[in-house]
């Protein structure tokens, strides 16, 4: 790797100042999955200073307050997928942080590393934008809070400043007669990129009728969305398989209307609604 | 490039030492410390032949910075053994035939180590859970999962 100065900041205003000292100059380092992997390819950016965020201990921690669950960036997937919170309140992103590369990439990998690196099959992110998540950016100049789901600009782009860091996501707590679920399909059955997945949630009233709905693909648009025109087919409906068929070749459609049909489409088309339909049936 | 002085505990010995930040845990064991039982294969964090215990957790070596261990405790393979004996798991992978080539044993039983640490009674499901993250090209894998599965008994 090339040499670079490397800082590991004792707390947040520390981190917060070298970023505004360097800037795009600076990388920030937490779990290292991603980034140590962009730093050994041989035609990479020299960094001046990487900046090593896991000292930071106020950036770690998944708690629940009246009605949200809070996130701490620093927050590992295998945190995510063992945390008690996050079984009874958030099951889908538990799931997708269950099937995350490997046992050794989730003791290390972050949620918040999973957000700010963008890539268009990070497994977080489907379920965060299904739950209608927020984060908080913190700079020396403020503090910013934005909707997830307005974060991305495209793969590898978010609207983040150079000096801001991430430090707080957050998001309602899904109600009890609510059902999620998080479906990953990949390569392999482990240690795999999500080729397509779906983060689905669907909210029920007391007698078994869908009223809200919410279907969110992953590594198959342009930028996270969800998919309104498919979720609007569910409401004041009864799960069936004829229902949530429906839905899934939906979602095919609008992922068509936004790619195009390229070389992967011939697969990615059937496979994606069949994926929505099974996402849309464990939460029946 | 400044170097950070780091203190660490290497199988179960203080280190206190000066490191260059741009090297992972993997060059440092290797070609610094002279462990080589940790093995390099993908350095992408695909294969887990380089996998090491950091505070307990199987990671990969190859994707951790060297100062990022500093305060932290790292077991590799060569510190499995204990006392001049096997550890359970060791003395099971030989008996089981579950090495082969022998390029993924460190890593399978440093991974095999931190699931029955923290679980010491696991279902075939965790077993292969746990070593999910580490290839093997020569056995199919059964061996290694009952080499574990004898160790549980």
């Amino acid at each position: 790797m090339k040499p670079y100065d490397y800082i590991s900041p004792k707390s947040i205003e520390e981190a917060t100042s070298v970023l505004a000292e360097y800037g795009s100059d600076a990388k920030i380092i937490a779990g290292g999955t991603d980034l140590i992997i962009e730093l050994r390819r041989p035609n990479a950016k020299a960094l001046k200073v990487i900046v090593d965020i896991t000292k930071l201990g106020e950036l770690t921690g998944i708690n629940s307050s009246n009605g949200s669950v809070v996130i701490k960036p620093l927050s590992t997937h295998t945190k995510l997928l063992q945390s008690s919170i996050l079984h009874q309140h958030a099951l889908l992103l538990s799931s997708a942080a269950s099937v995350i590369g490997s046992p050794q990439i989730r003791n290390r990998g972050t949620i918040g590393g999973n957000i700010m690196n963008a890539a268009t099959c990070a497994d977080t992110v489907p379920p965060l934008i299904a739950l209608g998540a927020q984060v908080v950016l913190q700079s020396k100049s403020g503090i910013r809070h934005l909707s997830l789901s307005d974060l991305f600009i495209k793969p590898y782009q978010t609207k983040a400043k150079a000096d801001e860091l991430l430090t707080e996501i957050q998001f309602p707590k899904l109600p009890v007669n609510a059902k999620s679920s998080f479906i990953k399909l990949g390569r392999r059955n482990a240690l795999s990129i999500s080729r397509l997945s779906v983060a689905a949630i669907l909210f029920y009233d007391n007698n078994g009728k869908i009223i809200k709905a919410r279907i969110v693909p992953g590594a198959a648009l342009p930028v996270w969305r969800r998919v309104t025109e498919a979720e609007q087919i569910l409401i004041s409906e009864k799960p069936s398989y004829k229902l949530f068929t429906e839905a899934g070749q939906k979602v095919s459609e609008v992922m068509i209307s936004y790619m195009g049909r390229r070389w992967s489409t011939e697969y990615k088309e059937p496979v994606i609604a069949t994926l929505v339909r099974r996402a849309l049936e464990q939460c029946a | 490039m400044n170097r950070q002085t780091i203190s660490t505990t290497i199988n179960r010995r203080i280190y206190t030492i000066d490191v260059y930040p741009n090297q992972t845990l993997l060059e440092f064991l290797r070609e610094e410390l002279g462990f080589t039982g940790t093995k390099c294969g993908c350095e992408i964090g695909e294969c887990g032949a380089c996998t090491v215990l950091l505070n307990g957790e199987a990671v990969n070596s190859c994707l951790v910075l060297v100062p990022q261990i500093d305060g932290k405790e790292v077991l590799t393979i060569e510190g499995l053994a204990k006392d001049r004996k096997l550890h359970p798991l060791q003395e099971s992978f030989m008996n089981y035939d579950a090495v082969h080539c022998g390029f993924c044993t460190p890593g399978m039983l440093m991974s095999a180590k931190a699931l029955l640490d923290k679980n010491p009674n696991p279902d075939e499901r965790e077993i292969r859970t746990a070593i999910s993250g580490n290839l093997c090209r020569c056995t199919g894998y059964v061996q290694i999962v009952d080499a574990i599965k004898e160790v549980i008994k």
